[in-house]
């Protein structure tokens, strides 16, 4: 097994850890208040994480038990589809709070990221992520700007850095051999660090399950 | 400025924190009291309040002229849960 290929895969693992952490906690709060809102997280944090999961074991699995020298591009796109699904959760439980310009300019910025990789599903997947992780962060910057708290910051910036590790990762089609790849990953695990701050400030108790019912 | 309404479970949050806090006297506070606090109907407030002592999250209790009501232990576990999660899903700039 390749260095570089063991590293990809114990960060993807890592992202799985963390999400998966990340999820439990949204579960634990849908469990106790049966919000809506705190459904969407669980659903999300699971998806992101179980996107890692599939890259990270898939890429173990082909290399330490299949033995083989190159891994499989599927197991790379499956996982990217199952985080869009997570970041589309987070993305949109803002609502459409803001819209976005009709500005032929603006189109005109956007439209490549569309365009060029029209050739791969991976990349189209990897734009849509990056895409709704932008949207994700104006709209919690924007939130920031109403409500104030510190934590906002972190998930922003969180949600930020996943942002620019889908662009770098969507990128590494101009450098496929580069190290691109790796600092993607790595970037994304940062971002998802930083929205572990907010946990980090909640005391994790038992409590009463009240589910649906109230 | 964008008009933005109370979830269910915000509205629920503030009766809980009224029962908690602000309550007049040790009794508990009159359904008049928490209308005033909570800022919602009669009706709506009646169903709520149904709902949370079948849950046990209030305690009703009976004076001479009516009913009133105090939060329960498991219902401090609740509040306080609620917060925590309150102040999560804020960090996302969401509202549960």
């Amino acid at each position: 097994m390749e260095f570089i290929t063991f590293a990809e895969s114990t960060l993807n693992l890592l992202g799985f850890v963390v999400g998966l952490i990340l999820g439990i906690f949204a579960y634990i709060g849908f469990r106790n208040t049966g919000s809506p809102t705190l459904f969407r997280l669980n659903i999300s944090f699971f998806s992101i994480s179980v996107g890692f999961g599939v890259v990270g074991f898939g890429y173990m699995i082909e290399s330490l038990v299949l033995g083989y020298v190159k891994t499989d591009t599927w197991i790379q796109t499956l996982g990217i589809a199952i985080q869009t699904v997570g970041y589309f959760f987070i993305a949109f439980s803002h609502g459409i709070k803001s819209f976005f310009p009709k500005s032929r300019y603006f189109k005109s910025i956007m439209a490549p990221l569309f365009l060029i990789p029209a050739n791969s599903i991976e990349h189209i997947i990897r734009s849509i992520s990056f895409i709704l992780l932008v949207y994700g962060t104006i709209e919690t910057i924007m939130s920031y700007m109403e409500n104030r708290n510190r934590n906002t910051i972190f998930v922003a910036t969180g949600l930020g850095l996943l942002a620019l590790g889908e662009f770098l990762g969507w990128y590494s089609i101009v450098f496929p051999k580069s190290v691109l790849y790796f600092i993607s990953v790595s970037t994304k695990i940062v971002g998802l660090g930083a929205l572990f701050v907010p946990i980090s400030q909640v005391p994790l108790r038992g409590g009463p399950r009240f589910g649906n019912n109230i | 400025m964008a008009i933005t309404y109370r979830t269910h479970m915000s509205i629920i949050g503030d009766i809980l924190s009224t029962t908690r806090d602000e309550i007049p006297d040790e009794s508990g506070a009159s359904v008049t009291y928490l209308i005033r606090k909570a800022n919602i109907s009669y009706a709506r407030l009646s169903k709520i309040l149904e709902t949370l002592v079948s849950q046990g999250l209030l305690e009703q209790t009976s004076s001479e002229r009516a009913c009133k009501y105090r939060i329960s232990e498991k219902g401090r576990d609740f509040l306080q849960a609620y917060r925590g999660f309150r102040e999560f899903a804020d960090s996302f700039g969401l509202r549960i």
